[in-house]
């Protein structure tokens, strides 16, 4: 595992600039359990007041110091995304796995849910959803319906992986041996699967904090606790832009790039490194 | 032929089964929710004053039928259901009286005349920029669009739109940055409102379109890079035939099928991309329509923007369906 | 199998249809960290003459398809030209058709040299009909009015006994031989002088192998073209080839007419794979060559094929045996022989 990040880190642009914004994010986030201030409390630092020495990323027109907001901001938003991640990584290999493998109308009838999942826009959904719910919605119960949103494009890719493993002699080998669905499942085919899933965990990513941001700037989540579209929905409710209070928006919008950027370059490079690698292999005789 | 025919009549039920499920998805959200809209709504009224009980009582019958939450859960589903087939969501609380369905109506053109210019605009400039990025790999113009659509193509739609609205807003305002035409100018077809309405448009569509195309060249690059080492592809430029008919015939043409498969399961995204931006923008489309609703606790227009929404992106998905099999002969028609 | 009729007679002493001298391709690659340099096609030297079958046989990863691809230019990394020369009887002096300006490769394209590569299940476009392949390969070359070009197109199909039909039908609609015998159709209809056959028929069955052969027997005796077949098959060899050059780890070991070959193979290697073609009757076991295929990236040193060989000596570690006229129309690549020791 060492191995494979540092050759990343070495040969990889991408990578490199990847893992340096993602870092830096990951660092900011970290900080924010050094906070002097807890992060819904308002009005505990003078207001509007521009980034200096003092404070660092300047202040809101709340009262709150700019650089913790954003460092609990970016710690929620991204803890916020792992959740939705891993909710629909095992609803997307649980159905990728079974379909691809028992194939026959229960393949049909999940691909069958799988696109009609793909195509509902969520947002409205979600939009309606916060709308009967208001303040009784949770971050858990929003990060269970996005993930049980999230699977279907990977559940597919999955799939197709296992269908292609089906038919390998391997898997005739292990039926005959005995072993039963799961068990080939789980200790044979899941490691061809991993490398997808991998990759499309970065992706899945970007997508569920892209969505959280859109709701959030929207006033459409719990707003008291701080994320990044939340800052940013405060600074809109007190018109930062015409005030003049450009520090309010821009950092956690920097940091919100940084994030993006970071997690897609990295998604770029792991890409790279799973396909050349094993064309490589392939190339002069018996290795 | 036949095979064709049954391939419609799939894609058809696949559609219907989409919208079936994603209207019930809605309705089980909307009456599972613990808060009442219509008390919600009685105290909104009753707040401010003396209001007999009898009239409370009045107000609650006529509020119930009018959301048609009067009856047992089956009766409410089936008027539901009844109502959504003649179009009828109700009156509008935020418009009163105003039915749903007109104020839908009104905002419906706006959407699907931004979504139109900007999917055709990013996705077909894209991918024929993204195609020769990916066959002409050495040329340093394409290689620099390159680099620029990877720094763009992750931004929230949020984000650009905010960064449009302050450069053309405050830094350089030559475009207008709200509405969707000019405030004085009736609705009629003039050539004046028509170049205004063109105008709004430009900075929401330029949104979509920047964020849009770098995805699109992107994935088409990499397919076309891709594509490139086919055997036949290899085999036809071996053959001698010429560059340009390699690229178009061979290559695109290949390319366009995975991507028109991307754009049908894009347009969901694409259409969350739009909410956002007509917000920022104030662009009078169902984007702004449905967060202005949510705003206003006005429950029916919510749910009836829900519910063309899921109508509208399922049509469109279709559409591209049904238009699959023209680029690809290898589709299954059995 | 072959028969004298007189278009069929390869002319010897006439300017080589192709001649190959010196020939070095390696695959270069450098990715993450980890370099290769694989010697797929090492100083390999052999000629096609005019009007002959001439094949190309060996196991796969031999360096055939790296040879056919170099000889027909589709030189793209990771592969790299590294020496030696390619050299037509329609195009000579470049020493490689990649080195020719684009004229002149637009010029001998098709019309002079054809190239069916391996792998025939996808070298059609899968989104068009056969015809538009048709148009873009061969029209510019034939030109004339649409018409009369789709006509001469099946006319030219009727040799390989396809219907007209298949024009309109996509790639995937049609079955293995009936794709085979379209792309044989597709490279022969121009007439070209050499046509350079990678695996033609490794995809099909028996039968259908037969006949696919005997088509191009047919068009070469009717066109008097040159042919340059590879394959892995030895069986395919002894079918449709007049000389046959035998290839092993990159580098060409014995070379003579067909019927010599196998009547009396001489490399250790040509023997070995004559001897387990199964025969009819044939009940004497037959054993597997030593240790495993050579690493083309860390080949052996001298001879490549010395740690599987049963006459190996010492000479073959530490030389390579050149290649030698061992007797009139045949060249061997063994020190074994040269020395007259031999196993019979």
């Amino acid at each position: 595992m060492v191995v494979i990040l540092r050759d990343l880190f070495r040969y990889s642009a991408e990578f490199r600039i990847g893992a340096v914004l993602v870092g830096l994010v990951l660092l900011l986030s970290a900080l924010a359990g050094l906070s002097p201030y807890s992060p819904q409390s308002v009005y505990v630092v003078p207001p509007d007041a521009p980034p200096s020495l003092t404070y660092w990323f300047g202040t809101t027109s709340r009262g709150q110091d700019v650089f913790w907001q954003v460092s609990f901001a970016i710690r929620n938003t991204l803890l916020f995304g792992c959740t939705v991640a891993l909710v629909s990584r095992l609803l997307a290999l649980v159905i990728g796995l079974v379909s691809g493998y028992k194939g026959g109308w229960i393949d049909r009838a999940l691909m069958s849910l799988n696109d009609t999942v793909i195509v509902i826009p969520l947002l409205p959904i979600l939009v309606l959803f916060f709308f009967v719910m208001r303040d009784r919605m949770s971050w858990l119960m929003l990060a269970l319906l996005m993930g049980g949103f999230g699977w279907a494009y990977d559940a597919r890719l999955i799939r197709s992986v296992v269908m292609t493993l089906r038919t390998r002699e391997f898997t005739q080998t292990c039926l005959f041996s005995g072993m039963r669905t799961q068990e080939i499942l789980l200790q044979e085919h899941l490691p061809y699967v991993m490398p997808v899933l991998v990759s499309t965990t970065l992706n899945n990513m970007v997508w569920s904090i892209g969505l959280e941001v859109t709701l959030s700037v929207l006033g459409f989540t719990d707003i008291n606790t701080p994320t990044i579209g939340g800052m940013i929905y405060w600074a809109n409710q007190h018109a930062a832009m015409v005030a003049g209070i450009w520090w309010w928006i821009a950092f956690p919008t920097i940091a919100i790039i940084m994030t993006f950027t970071g997690l897609y370059l990295i998604g770029v490079a792991a890409n790279q490194y799973i396909d050349p690698r094993s064309q490589l292999r392939g190339v002069g005789g018996t290795p | 032929m036949n095979g064709y025919l049954a391939y419609v009549g799939r894609r058809l039920g696949q559609f219907l089964l989409v919208v079936f499920i994603g209207i019930n998805v809605a309705y089980v959200i909307t009456h599972a929710s613990p808060i009442d809209p219509v008390e919600q709504s009685i105290s909104a009224v009753t707040s401010y004053g003396n209001t007999a009980p009898a009239a409370i009582d009045e107000m609650r019958t006529s509020l119930r039928e009018l959301y048609g939450l009067s009856g047992t859960a089956f009766e409410q589903y089936v008027l539901f259901w009844n109502r959504i087939m003649r179009a009828d969501f109700g009156p509008s609380m935020s418009a009163f009286p105003t039915p749903v369905a007109t104020l839908v109506g009104r905002a419906l053109p706006w959407t699907l005349g931004l979504l139109t210019v900007s999917i055709v605009v990013a996705w077909g400039l894209g991918n024929l920029l993204g195609g020769l990025a990916g066959y002409y790999q050495n040329n340093r113009g394409l290689k620099l669009m390159g680099v620029i659509a990877m720094a763009v193509h992750p931004m929230p739609y949020y984000v650009l739109a905010l960064l449009l609205l302050i450069l053309f807003g405050f830094v350089w305002p030559v475009l207008p940055i709200n509405g969707g035409s000019a405030m004085n100018l009736p609705p009629t077809l003039t050539v004046e409102f028509i170049v205004s309405v063109l105008q709004h448009a430009i900075l929401p569509a330029l949104s979509l379109i920047l964020i849009g195309i770098g995805s699109w060249f992107l994935g088409m690059r990499s397919l076309v890079s891709n594509i490139v080492n086919e055997d036949y592809v290899i085999y036809a430029e071996l053959a001698g035939v010429r560059p340009w008919r390699v690229l178009s015939s061979y290559v695109m043409r290949n390319a366009l099928v995975p991507q028109m498969t991307g754009l049908a399961m894009s347009l969901g995204g694409i259409f969350n991309g739009a909410v956002i931006t007509e917000k920022v923008f104030g662009y009078p489309g169902l984007g702004s329509l449905l967060v202005d609703a949510v705003y206003a606790g006005d429950y029916g227009l919510v749910l009836g923007v829900t519910t063309i929404s899921i109508i509208g992106v399922s049509i469109g998905v279709l559409a591209i369906d049904l238009l699959y099999p023209l680029l690809d002969p290898r589709v299954k028609v059995s | 199998m072959h028969a004298r009729s007189e278009p069929a007679r390869a002319v010897e002493n006439a300017e080589p249809m192709l001649s190959v001298r010196d020939l070095r391709v390696h695959y270069r690659s450098s990715r993450f960290g980890i370099e290769r340099d694989v010697k797929a096609v090492d100083d390999v030297s052999f000629a096609v003459r005019r009007r002959e079958i001439y094949g190309l046989a060996g196991e796969s990863s031999a360096g055939k398809t790296t040879l056919t691809k170099s000889i027909a230019g589709a030189v793209r990394p990771p592969m790299v030209f590294v020496g030696g020369s390619v050299d037509f009887a329609f195009l000579s002096g470049y020493g490689g058709l990649h080195r020719a300006p684009p004229a002149e490769v637009a010029r001998i394209r098709w019309r002079h040299l054809a190239y069916i590569m391996q792998s025939s299940m996808s070298l059609l476009n899968p989104v068009r009909q056969l015809r538009s392949t048709f148009i873009d390969f061969a029209y510019p070359h034939i030109g004339g009015s649409r018409s009369q070009f789709e006509q001469e197109v099946v006319a030219h199909l009727a040799r390989v006994q396809l219907d007209p039909s298949v024009l309109a039908a996509y790639p995937h609609q049609l079955s293995g031989g009936m794709r085979q015998r379209a792309i044989l159709a597709l490279a022969t209809i121009c007439r070209p002088d050499l046509l350079i056959a990678d695996e033609p028929t490794s995809a099909l069955d028996v039968l259908v192998q037969r006949e696919v052969l005997g088509m191009i027997r047919g068009i070469q005796r009717e066109t008097g073209s040159s042919v340059l077949l590879v394959s892995h098959d030895m069986g395919v060899h002894a079918l449709a080839t007049d000389r046959l050059g035998i290839m092993y780890a990159g580098r060409l070991v014995e070379e003579g007419a067909t019927p010599e070959i196998f009547r009396s193979p001489l490399h250790p290697y040509t023997r070995h794979l004559i001897s387990s073609l199964p025969r009819i009757g044939d009940d004497a076991p037959h054993e597997g060559l030593e240790s495993a295929p050579p690493n083309l990236a860390d080949p052996p040193s001298g001879c490549r094929f010395h740690p599987r060989c049963p006459l190996a000596r010492e000479a073959c570690r530490r030389q390579v045996p050149p290649m030698q006229e061992a007797a009139p129309g045949r060249r061997v690549a063994c020190f074994a022989l040269e020395t007259g020791q031999r196993d019979e």
